[in-house]
């Protein structure tokens, strides 16, 4: 079974949470260190990236008092529900008057049967590799056209990416813009030294234009080849 | 002797109550953060540092996660771990956390703290 069939069917789930209960305006599964694995089609994915970001600290320091169960962020004006699911999280972000307790007994069981259910016919566990937040600088001139669409990014980077992946090479990245453009892009490490551990990636002429970024913008960086 | 603010007052009811909420069965302690001061007290010593910072993140990130989704002014955050759960409110410019076994009924804290 491919990632894409194991993300399709956590997806539908979600939908199917949303659906029972009208309450919950939209949901996402993402992994311990941070990497979303799937979400329904009303989330939007700077905001859970961002959501996600912050709720790692509470996960990191929550160790002391024995890893992170559960997160309720009760507002005046909605809910935030995080829950553990066999080793990913759960967010439902919900209105206000949504019955909290029926939604628990809910998705504590829909989620882990559907996660379980999907491990047993899944191989080898799935990995889903956390995405960053790199600073867009672009590569103009000659360089460009050397470069054709292979974007130029921290060895450093690269390395911790290949250590999730058992040693393998990452060649091949998805760049998205905060705009929400994609692209697909060869990747390698920068070479030039002065720009190492900026937090940079380098883009080319076209790749740059169809993004629409601009020197000094923010995008998310996901690994795609392994 | 000027005449306490609602806010002034509100903050002393909160140390009241919290006096006679820690000694209840269950209740491990509360860390009340103020812009110039702080007030500590856990049970036990040696977790405070590590439940402080804990307290922090969890303020911070509710906040931040309520900026995100549009949620509003922050009633409660509830924080479960294994054994452990956590109450974090925000008054003012006050932000308290109650560390408590999960057995402890947190609804009935908040509602002792006789915030409204």
């Amino acid at each position: 079974m491919s990632r894409e069939v194991f993300v399709t069917a956590l997806r539908n789930s979600l939908r199917e949470i949303r659906n029972i209960c009208h309450d919950v305006k939209f949901s996402f599964l993402f992994t311990w260190d941070g990497a979303l694995v799937a979400e329904d089609a009303q989330a939007e994915g700077t905001m859970m990236e961002n959501a996600v970001h912050l709720f790692k600290s509470v996960a990191e320091k929550a160790v002391t008092i024995g890893g992170l169960d559960t997160l309720m962020i009760d507002g005046d004006n909605g809910r935030v529900y995080i829950s553990s699911a066999d080793d990913m999280y759960l967010a439902l972000v919900m209105s206000k008057d949504a019955d909290v307790a029926y939604l628990r007994s809910v998705t504590r069981v829909i989620v882990p049967t559907i996660l379980k259910l999907l491990e047993s016919v899944v191989p080898t566990p799935l990995k889903f590799m956390p995405s960053q937040q790199l600073v867009v600088d672009n590569l103009s001139g000659f360089r460009s056209r050397l470069a054709g669409d292979t974007v130029e990014i921290d060895h450093e980077i690269l390395k911790q990416w290949s250590e999730l992946i058992d040693g393998k090479d990452v060649n091949e990245v998805e760049i998205e813009a905060f705009s929400g453009k994609k692209a697909r892009c060869r990747v390698r490490a920068i070479e030039d030294s002065k720009l190492v551990g900026n937090g940079l990636i380098r883009i080319p002429e076209k790749p740059f234009q169809a993004l629409e970024v601009k020197k000094g913008e923010l995008v998310r960086v996901k690994p795609l080849a392994f | 002797m000027p005449t306490q603010t609602k806010s002034q007052k509100q903050i002393q009811n909160l140390h009241d109550s919290l006096e006679d909420i820690k000694t209840r069965e269950g209740v491990v302690g509360y860390i009340l953060r103020a812009s110039k001061s702080a007030a500590v007290d856990i049970k036990d010593p040696s977790k405070i540092i590590n439940y402080a910072a804990l307290s922090a993140a969890v303020l911070e990130s509710g906040e931040g996660i309520s900026k995100i989704f549009n949620l509003g002014e922050i009633e409660t955050i509830i924080l479960e771990g294994a054994d452990t759960k956590i109450l974090s409110i925000i008054v003012g410019d006050n932000r308290l956390s109650i560390f408590m076994e999960k057995k402890v009924d947190h609804s009935t804290i908040y509602k002792d703290l006789n915030l409204t």
